[in-house]
């Protein structure tokens, strides 16, 4: 039971946070991405948060006990590519297009991503307040020593 | 009892400790709020505490119990964002009143102190 600890598991939301605010930008920016290194077009790929205990630093877990392993935190699993098939756009002058003419478009859908994104933003909000929250705390107990 | 180790210093330490673990929970709830079939998880702040009083300081370890009634999406996540949020500045404010009863308790012995000057 200590403070410090719950900054710690709040902090590995952020970073999680951010990660999956990180992919959906990524699938935004490559919407339009018909060719990639490992040939055809850029698939779309999603986070999977897991709960885990907090890496926690090395003064915090010093001072945490037995009832902390209860406590989870979140860290991202894995990143995992969509297996939907991509889109299909009828465009004979693009230097992609197959012998029919056909070009194959990422399978992004663009409101997906965004209300991905926002989610992800909206979390990320929620555990900057719980970090907040916990810092008027560990201040105010700070404060007896005034 | 000593001076300094009054009864209402052991009672308000271990309120604070069980409120920074609640907080602790809150937080850990926040903080897997988008993950896949993940369990609210809570403490019954009221049946802890008159648990923790009859215990010697320090013995007690608070039960963690997934809470029930909750709607759970279909990933099989329950964490609610109006019960934590709610939850957590409660046990913010809980603490910080706590600790200005401490505070206080701490002047008094000072004033006891400095013989009332």
């Amino acid at each position: 039971m200590n403070l410090f600890g719950i900054l710690d598991v709040s902090g590995s939301a952020l970073t999680a946070e951010r990660e999956r605010a990180e992919i959906a930008t990524s699938n935004l920016a490559n919407m339009e991405t018909t060719s990639t290194p490992e040939g055809g077009p850029y698939k779309r790929v999603q986070v999977v948060f897991t709960a885990t205990h907090p890496q926690s630093t090395g003064f915090s877990n010093v001072l945490a006990s037995v009832s902390d392993l209860q406590v989870e935190g979140v860290r991202v699993e894995g990143v995992v590519t969509d297996t939907a098939p991509p889109v299909r756009r009828y465009d004979p002058g693009n230097p992609e297009a197959d012998a029919q003419g056909y070009v194959s478009y990422p399978n992004v859908n663009p409101s997906e991503e965004m209300v991905d994104l926002m989610g992800a933003a909206r979390s990320y909000d929620l555990n900057v307040s719980a970090i907040a929250a916990t810092k008027s705390m560990i201040e105010s107990s700070i404060d007896i020593l005034r | 009892m000593s001076l300094i180790d009054t009864p209402n210093m052991s009672i308000l330490e271990r309120y604070l400790n069980l409120a920074a673990f609640r907080q602790e929970l809150i937080s850990s709830n926040i903080a897997n709020i988008d993950t896949p079939g993940y369990k609210t998880v809570d403490i019954d702040f009221q049946r802890e505490l008159s648990r923790a009083m009859t215990l010697p300081e320090g013995q007690s370890m608070p039960m963690v119990e997934q809470v029930q009634g909750l709607i759970q999406r279909p990933d099989g996540n329950n964490v609610s964002i109006d019960r934590e949020s709610l939850l957590l500045s409660q046990t913010q404010m809980q603490f910080t009143a706590a600790i200005q009863l401490m505070r206080a308790e701490f002047q008094n012995l000072n004033e006891a102190i400095n013989g009332g000057a």
